[in-house]
C-alpha cells in the first residue's frame, strides 16, 4: 500500500495549504514532499527481489472504481521505480529551491507543485491505462497555473502554448490507446479491459496497418512530450517563462512522460510499426540532437539555451530507444535518469542567477566565478555532466544510447536492429557541438573579468533591488544543488546496479524483437499489410505471470 | 606502400597473441596510483573550500604524486608478465534475447599492465612528480587565491592520464582521454579573468572533443565488429587475441573494419596537436608555465603516440593507415618548424617545437620503428620539460617577460646560470647535436624513414632537423648568450597572472593578496631552491635518457606496439644518416650563431630585405602568422556554422513556430471568422440561409442516403 500512500500523501498536504495560513505554506509542502520521498524509499526497498524481475509487476491495488474494467491499479518495473525515485527525489529539492524566488500566492504555488507530483508519481505507476490518461493529463493542470502565474513576462503565452499544444497531442494518443481497448474489447464479447500489459499482448497481434495508425496517434502524445523535432517548439518557450522550479519540474520529469510513454506504449505495443518507423523516428531524433544544438550555440538567453539544450539532450535518448537493443534501451533510460540530474540541476543554477540579477542575457554578464565561486563550481560541475565527461553521469547514458543505435544494424547477427553506423556517427557530432555551446555559456558567464548587469563593478550594488539573497549561494541552495552532485557522480561511476536492474525488464520489453527485425528484413517474407501478423512479446514465455498476478489482486 | 611494410603487416600481431597468452592477475595496490591522485584532488578541494591559504596543496599534490611514483617503480621491480589488474565495476551489461543470443558488454575499471604501460606511467608519473613540485615555488604568488585549485588541477591530471594509460579497455581509455582534455581546459583556464586564456581553454577542450568523437566512432566499430572493447584476457577474447587469432571475419565487416584506424588516427591527431587539429597547442600557452611542461609538452600529449602504438595491431587493418600517420606526421613537423622559426614568444616556439617534435613521434609508429617514437617520446619529455621549465623560470622572474628580443645575455646574470645552462642542455637535445638524447632518437626515426625507402619524407625531415635546430639556438643564443639587457614584463605579480583586470573590477578592498617586495616589478629574480632543483634533476634525466634507448626497446618490444620485423633492426639502417643528420644540426645552430649572436643585425636587415621584396613579402608575413590557418579555420568552418546556426534559429521561430504551430493553431480560429459574416443580424439573410439549409437536407437524405445506409448500419450496428 505504499504506492497509493505515495499518491495521496502530497495531495494530502495540498489538502492542508488550502486552509493553512500562508506563512507556513513553504514548509508544509517540503514536509509533505519529504514524506513522500521517505515513502517511495520504503517502497524501493519492499520492492525487493521485484528489482531485478522481468514482469510490469502489481505493486498496489486500490478497488475505488470498478466500472467497465477501469481500475484504479498500480505496477511497477524497475524503469518505473527510478522514475518514480527521480520525481520524489527532485519535488523536495524543487519546493526547497523555491524558498526565496517565491514571494506571492504561496498556498497556491505549493499546492500545484504537490498535485503535480502525485500526478507525475501516478504516470509511472499507473497499470491501468485510463488512470495512466487521468495522471498524465492532470500534469497539465499545475503546470499550467505554475507558468501563467509565476512566470517571466510572457508566462501567459508560454503557459497556453504549452496546455494546448500537449493536451492536443495526448488526446490524439488517447484516441490511439482508447482503439486498441475496443478492439480488445470487441474481441473479448465487450468485456473491457484497461490493463496495460493485457492490453500490450493483445496489440501486438493486430495487423501492421492498425498498428502503423496507432504508432502515429501514440507519437502526436508522446513526441510532443519528448519533444521530438518539430513538435518541440513549445519547449523554449515554457521552459524560458516557467519560474524555476517549474522548469525544473518540467525538464527533469515532464519530458520523461513522453519518453517513458514511448518506452511502455510504443516500444511494447505495436512492434511491426516500430520496426518499420524507427528509421523515421531515428532521423528526427538525430535532426533534433544537431539542429537543437546549433540554435543553442546562438543563444543570448542563459535559460532558453538550456532549454533548447534538452531537446538536443532527448534526442540521444529518443534514439537509444528506438536501436531497439539492450544497449540503446538502457542508455535510454538511464539518460532520462541523468538528463533529470543535470538538465534540472542546470535551471537551478540559471534560476540562482536570475534570482539575484534579474537577468538572464548572458551579455550582460561575466565572470560570475569572482563573485560567487560557490555558484561556479557548482555550474561547471553540471556543465560538464551535461557535455558527457567520462566520469559523471551524462557519459554513462550518451554512450550507451549511442553504442546501442551504433550496433543496431541489420546485419548484426546477434541483435539485429533497424539503425547502424551511420545514425549513431551523424547523432555523435551532437557531442562536439554540446561541448560548444555549453563551453560557450561558461566561458561567457563563469570566467572571465567580472561583468555584472547594470553595475560597474561595485560591489553588491548592482543586484536587483528586493533580493535579500548574498552574493554567493546560501547554505540552502548548496543544499538543494549538493544531492544532485552526488548522485551524477555516483552515477557515472558505478552505473552497473542500475543496468542490473534495468535488464530483465528491458529484454523482456524488447521481446521479439530480433527476430521481428529479421522476418521484416526478409523481403519475401515481408508481410503485404494485414496479411502475416507476427508474434508480440509475450509469446512462449512463462510472462502471463504479471496477467495473473493482477486477477489475483482484484481477487484480493 | 613499401615491402618493408607490407612485410610488417601480421607481424604485429603476432607479438599481441605472445602478450596476450600469458596475461596473469596482478597485484591489487596498483589500483594506489590511481586512488592517489583522486585522494590529493579531494583533499585539495578541501583546501579550496577552507580557504587555506598555504602551501598545504603543493605538498599533498608533491606527496600523492610521489608515492604513486614509487608504487609505479614497485610494480615495474615486480613485473614478469603481462598483468590484468580488476579494480570496479563500469559497464557490465549482459543480456539474453527471446531467441537465446546472449550478448554483453562489459569495460570496467581495469588496468591491463605490459612495458609499454610501465614505460609511458614512469615518465608521466615522474616528470608528475617534480614538475608539481617545481610548481609549488613557481605558483607562489597565488597562494593565497587559486593555489589548491591548480593543484587539483594537477591531480585531476595525473589521474585522468593514469586511467588513460594503465586501461584494459578502450572505454576507460577513452575516460582517461577526456579526463586529460577536462584537466586541460581546466589549466589552460587557470587565470580565468584573462579574456585570452578562457578563449584558449574552450579552444583546446572543443578541437579535442573533435578528435576524440574519431576515437569514440573507432571504439563503436571495434565493439561493431569484434563485441569487446578489451585490450587482452585471461579468457582470450580480448580485441589483441581476436585480431591475432584471425578468427574475425575481415571481408564480412568491409569498411566497417577498415575505418577503425583511420578513425582512431584522428583521435591521436586531435589530443597530439596533429595536422588538422594542432591549432589549440600554441593557444594553449596561456596556462601556467608548469602545465605547459607536464600536459602540452611532456606527457598528455604524447598520448595520441600511445594510443597508435598500443593499437599497432589495429592500425594494420587498413594498409593505407600506418603511411597516412607517417606523412600527416611529417607534414606537421615541416609546417609546425616553419612557424616556429618566426615567433618572438619563448613558450609559443617550444609550443611549435612540440608539434613539430610529435610529428616526428608519429612518422616513427607511420614507419613501425614503435621502439623509435616511444624512445623519441621518452627523451623529448625530458628536454622539452627543461626548456619550458626554464622558459618559466625566465618568465617568472621577469615579471613575464617571454619576448626573446627583450632579454639578453641571462648566463652572465648572478643567479641565473642554472637556469642557463640548463636551458642549453635542452636546446642541444632538442636540436639534435650529436650525441645528444635528442639525436638518438630523432636518428632512430630517420633511419628507419629511409630504411622502408619513403626518401622524400626522409629529406622533408632532415630539412626540419635542420629549421629545428635553428629555431631552438635562435631562442638560446638570444636570450642566455650576448650583452645583458633585459626589459622586465608588464605582469606586476611575478608571472603571467594579470589579475589586474578582474581586480578592479571586483573593488576588493584588501590589500594585495601577497606584498611582493618593491623591487620585484623592476628587478629581475632569479630562481630558488625548488625551480633550481627540478631543472638540475630533468637536465641529468635528459642526459641519462641518451642512453636509455635499450631499455626503451625492451619495454617496447614486450608489448602489443612490437614490431617484429628485420627491417626494424639496425642492419637495414643506412649508416649515412646519424652523420647527415648530426652535421645537419650543427649547421642550423652555426647559422643561429650568425644570425643571433655574432650579427643580430643581420637577421633584421634579412627579414626587412625580404619584407621589401614583392615577390618574397608573404614569406615571412605568412610565417609569423601561422600560415593563416586559425584564420582559415575561422571563415571555412566557425563563421559558416554560426551564420547557419541563427538561420536555425529563426527558421524555429519564425518557420516551425509561428508559420506551423501557430497556423495550425488559428485554424479553428480562422474557420469561425470566416462564417463570422453570416451572423449579420439581418433577418432576410437568415431566411435564405435557412431556406437553402433545410434544401441541402432533403438533397442529402435523397440522395446519399441509399448509398450510406449499408456503411452506416454496419457501423452502428457493430457498436451494437
Amino acid at each position: 500500500m505504499t504506492a497509493a500512500l505515495l499518491l495521496i500523501v502530497p495531495l494530502l498536504g495540498a489538502a492542508a495549504l488550502v486552509v493553512a495560513p500562508a506563512r507556513h505554506a513553504k514548509w508544509i509542502a517540503l514536509v509533505a514532499s519529504t514524506i513522500a520521498f521517505v515513502l517511495s524509499i520504503i517502497m524501493a526497498v519492499r520492492f525487493g527481489p521485484l528489482w531485478t524481475s522481468r514482469e510490469f509487476n502489481q505493486i498496489g491495488w486500490v478497488g475505488l472504481i470498478d466500472a467497465f474494467g477501469i481500475r484504479l491499479s498500480l505496477g511497477a518495473d524497475s524503469v518505473s521505480m527510478l522514475l518514480v525515485l527521480l520525481t520524489t527525489m527532485l519535488m523536495p529539492l524543487c519546493i526547497w529551491g523555491s524558498f526565496s524566488s517565491i514571494t506571492q500566492r504561496l498556498r497556491e504555488y505549493y499546492g500545484w507543485m504537490l498535485v503535480i507530483e502525485t500526478a507525475m508519481v501516478g504516470v509511472f505507476i499507473a497499470r491501468d491505462l485510463i488512470f495512466f490518461y487521468i495522471c498524465f493529463e492532470l500534469t497539465l493542470v499545475p503546470m499550467f497555473f505554475l507558468i501563467a502565474i509565476y512566470g517571466a513576462e510572457n508566462r501567459a503565452r508560454a503557459a497556453y502554448k504549452f496546455f494546448i499544444y500537449t493536451f492536443t497531442g495526448s488526446l490524439i494518443a488517447l484516441a490511439g490507446l482508447l482503439y486498441i481497448a475496443w478492439q480488445y474489447a470487441k474481441s473479448r464479447g465487450y468485456h473491457w479491459s484497461f490493463d496495460i500489459e493485457t492490453l500490450t499482448t493483445f496489440a501486438t497481434d493486430m495487423s501492421a496497418t492498425e498498428q502503423a495508425w496507432i504508432l502515429l496517434a501514440l507519437l502526436a502524445g508522446f513526441a510532443v512530450k519528448v519533444p521530438l523535432f518539430p513538435l518541440h517548439t513549445w519547449l523554449p518557450l515554457a521552459h524560458t517563462e516557467a519560474p524555476t522550479a517549474g522548469s525544473v519540474v518540467l525538464a527533469a520529469v515532464l519530458l520523461k512522460l513522453g519518453t517513458y510513454g514511448l518506452y511502455r506504449f510504443v516500444i511494447p505495443m505495436i512492434p511491426l510499426a516500430v520496426v518499420e518507423y524507427a528509421p523515421v523516428i531515428a532521423v528526427l531524433a538525430i535532426i533534433g540532437i544537431l539542429y537543437a544544438a546549433l540554435i543553442c550555440w546562438v543563444q543570448n538567453d542563459m535559460k532558453k539555451l538550456v532549454a533548447y539544450s534538452s531537446v538536443s539532450h532527448l534526442g540521444f535518448c529518443v534514439l537509444g530507444l528506438f536501436a531497439l537493443n539492450p544497449l540503446g534501451v538502457q542508455g535510454s533510460v538511464l539518460y532520462m535518469l541523468n538528463h533529470g540530474l543535470s538538465t534540472g540541476a542546470l535551471f537551478f543554477l540559471v534560476g540562482m542567477v536570475y534570482e539575484r540579477y534579474h537577468t538572464r542575457d548572458m551579455d550582460q554578464m561575466g565572470g560570475l566565478c569572482n563573485r560567487m565561486p560557490v555558484w561556479a563550481f557548482f555550474m561547471v560541475f553540471f556543465v560538464l555532466s551535461s557535455v558527457g565527461l567520462p566520469g559523471l553521469n551524462g557519459f554513462v547514458g550518451e554512450f550507451l544510447c549511442l553504442i546501442g543505435a551504433f550496433t543496431a544494424s541489420a546485419d548484426n547477427a546477434s541483435y539485429p536492429g533497424v539503425l547502424g553506423p551511420w545514425y549513431a556517427a551523424v547523432a555523435s557530432v551532437g557531442m562536439i557541438f554540446a561541448a560548444m555551446y555549453l563551453l560557450i555559456m561558461t566561458g561567457k558567464v563563469v570566467w572571465g573579468p567580472l561583468k555584472e548587469p547594470g553595475g560597474h563593478g561595485h560591489a553588491g550594488a548592482s543586484r536587483a533591488h528586493g533580493s535579500t539573497l548574498p552574493a554567493d549561494l546560501t547554505l540552502r541552495e548548496i543544499g538543494v544543488l549538493t544531492p544532485l552532485a552526488i548522485l551524477c557522480i555516483y552515477i557515472g561511476v558505478q552505473p552497473s546496479p542500475i543496468t542490473t536492474v534495468l535488464g530483465p525488464p528491458i529484454d523482456r520489453i524488447l521481446g521479439n524483437y530480433p527476430e521481428t527485425v529479421e522476418r521484416l528484413a526478409q523481403p519475401d517474407l515481408r508481410p503485404e499489410h494485414d496479411v502475416i501478423q507476427v508474434s508480440g512479446i509475450e509469446q512462449g514465455e512463462p510472462a502471463v505471470s504479471g496477467h495473473q498476478h493482477y486477477s489475483g489482486g482484484a481477487d484480493g | 606502400m613499401t615491402e618493408a611494410v607490407q612485410l610488417s603487416l601480421g607481424s604485429g600481431w603476432l607479438a599481441a597473441v605472445d602478450a596476450a597468452r600469458s596475461v596473469i592477475a596482478g597485484p591489487s595496490w596498483a589500483g594506489w596510483i590511481l586512488w592517489l591522485p583522486l585522494i590529493s584532488l579531494v583533499l585539495c578541494g578541501v583546501c579550496a573550500a577552507l580557504k587555506i591559504h598555504t602551501k598545504l596543496p603543493a605538498w599533498i599534490t608533491v606527496g600523492s604524486l610521489a608515492i604513486s611514483f614509487v608504487v609505479i617503480v614497485a610494480l615495474y621491480m615486480s613485473y614478469r608478465q603481462p598483468m590484468e589488474i580488476p579494480l570496479l565495476d563500469w559497464f557490465n551489461l549482459n543480456w539474453r534475447s527471446n531467441d537465446g543470443q546472449a550478448g554483453s558488454f562489459v569495460a570496467g575499471f581495469a588496468f591491463y599492465v605490459d612495458k609499454l604501460t610501465l614505460l609511458w606511467m614512469l615518465f608521466v608519473t615522474g616528470l608528475g612528480t617534480l614538475i608539481a613540485l617545481y610548481a609549488s615555488e613557481y605558483m607562489e604568488p597565488d597562494v593565497k587565491r587559486g593555489y589548491a585549485r591548480f593543484f587539483a588541477g594537477i591531480s585531476v591530471f595525473l589521474f585522468a592520464m593514469s586511467c588513460l594509460v594503465l586501461a584494459d579497455n578502450l572505454v576507460m581509455l577513452y575516460l582517461g582521454w577526456e579526463g586529460v582534455g577536462f584537466a586541460s581546459y581546466w589549466l589552460i583556464g587557470y587565470y580565468y579573468t584573462r579574456p585570452s586564456a578562457v578563449a584558449a581553454a574552450k579552444k583546446a577542450f572543443i578541437v579535442n572533443r573533435i578528435g576524440d568523437l574519431g576515437l569514440a566512432l573507432g571504439i563503436w566499430l571495434i565493439y561493431y565488429n569484434f563485441g569487446t572493447v578489451e585490450y587482452a584476457n585471461a579468457q582470450g577474447t580480448g580485441l589483441f587475441q581476436i585480431l591475432a587469432s584471425g578468427s574475425y571475419k575481415h571481408e564480412a565487416g568491409g569498411w566497417s573494419i577498415q575505418a577503425i584506424p583511420f578513425l582512431l588516427m584522428l583521435g591521436a591527431f586531435g589530443k597530439s596537436a596533429q595536422i588538422p587539429l594542432y591549432v589549440w597547442l600554441p593557444d594553449a600557452m596561456e596556462g601556467p608555465t608548469p602545465v605547459s611542461a607536464l600536459i602540452h609538452a611532456a606527457t598528455m600529449v604524447t598520448a595520441g603516440v600511445y594510443l597508435l602504438a598500443r593499437m599497432l595491431p589495429v592500425m594494420e587493418l587498413h594498409p593505407a593507415a600506418l603511411p597516412t600517420v607517417a606523412w600527416i606526421g611529417g607534414l606537421t613537423a615541416l609546417l609546425a618548424a616553419t612557424i616556429g622559426m618566426a615567433q618572438y614568444d619563448i613558450k609559443r616556439i617550444w609550443a611549435y617545437s612540440t608539434v613539430s617534435q610529435l610529428g616526428f613521434m608519429f612518422v616513427g609508429v607511420g614507419v613501425l620503428t614503435t621502439y623509435g617514437a616511444a624512445f623519441h617520446v621518452f627523451t623529448h619529455a625530458f628536454f622539452k620539460a627543461v626548456l619550458f621549465l626554464t622558459g618559466g623560470a625566465v618568465m617568472h622572474g621577469f615579471a613575464g617577460q617571454l619576448d626573446i628580443r627583450k632579454i639578453s645575455g641571462l648566463r652572465h646574470m648572478p643567479g641565473w646560470q642554472i637556469t642557463a645552462w640548463t636551458m642549453l642542455v635542452g636546446c642541444l637535445c632538442l636540436a639534435g647535436f650529436p650525441l645528444s638524447s635528442g639525436f638518438f632518437s630523432k636518428d632512430e626515426i630517420l633511419a628507419q624513414v629511409f630504411a622502408v625507402h619513403r626518401p622524400w619524407l626522409g629529406f622533408m625531415l632532415l630539412f626540419t632537423a635542420l629549421l629545428t635546430a635553428y629555431y631552438t639556438f635562435r631562442v638560446w643564443f638570444r636570450v642566455c648568450a650576448g650583452p645583458v639587457s633585459y626589459e622586465m614584463g608588464e605582469e606586476h605579480h611575478g608571472h603571467g597572472d594579470d589579475h589586474h583586470h578582474g581586480k578592479a573590477d571586483t573593488g576588493h578592498k584588501a590589500p594585495p593578496r601577497h606584498a611582493p617586495p618593491a623591487h620585484v616589478a623592476h628587478q629581475p629574480h632569479p630562481p630558488r631552491f625548488a625551480i633550481n632543483f627540478v631543472l638540475v634533476v630533468i637536465t641529468v634525466g635528459a642526459i641519462i635518457s641518451t642512453f636509455s634507448g635499450s631499455w626503451v626497446m625492451d619495454k617496447v618490444s614486450h608489448s602489443s606496439a612490437a614490431v617484429l620485423h628485420a627491417a626494424d633492426s639496425h642492419e637495414h639502417h643506412p649508416g649515412w644518416v646519424p652523420w647527415l643528420a648530426g652535421t645537419i644540426a650543427v649547421a642550423g645552430i652555426v647559422v643561429a650563431w650568425h644570425f643571433h649572436l655574432a650579427s643580430r643585425k643581420s637577421a633584421d636587415a634579412l627579414r626587412a630585405r625580404l619584407l621589401a621584396n614583392p615577390l618574397t613579402r608573404w614569406l615571412p608575413t605568412a610565417m609569423e602568422n601561422k600560415w593563416y590557418v586559425d584564420e582559415f579555420y575561422e571563415w571555412m568552418i566557425v563563421t559558416p556554422l554560426w551564420i547557419f546556426a541563427h538561420a536555425l534559429y529563426l527558421f524555429d521561430r519564425y518557420v516551425i513556430d509561428l508559420l506551423f504551430v501557430d497556423g495550425v493553431a488559428r485554424l479553428p480560429k480562422w474557420m469561425g471568422r470566416s462564417f463570422q459574416p453570416l451572423q449579420n443580424g439581418v433577418l432576410q439573410s437568415y431566411a435564405v440561409l435557412m431556406a437553402g439549409g433545410v434544401g441541402l437536407a432533403i438533397l442529402l437524405v435523397v440522395v446519399l442516403m441509399p448509398h450510406l445506409r449499408p456503411w452506416l448500419i454496419g457501423f452502428f450496428g457493430g457498436g451494437g
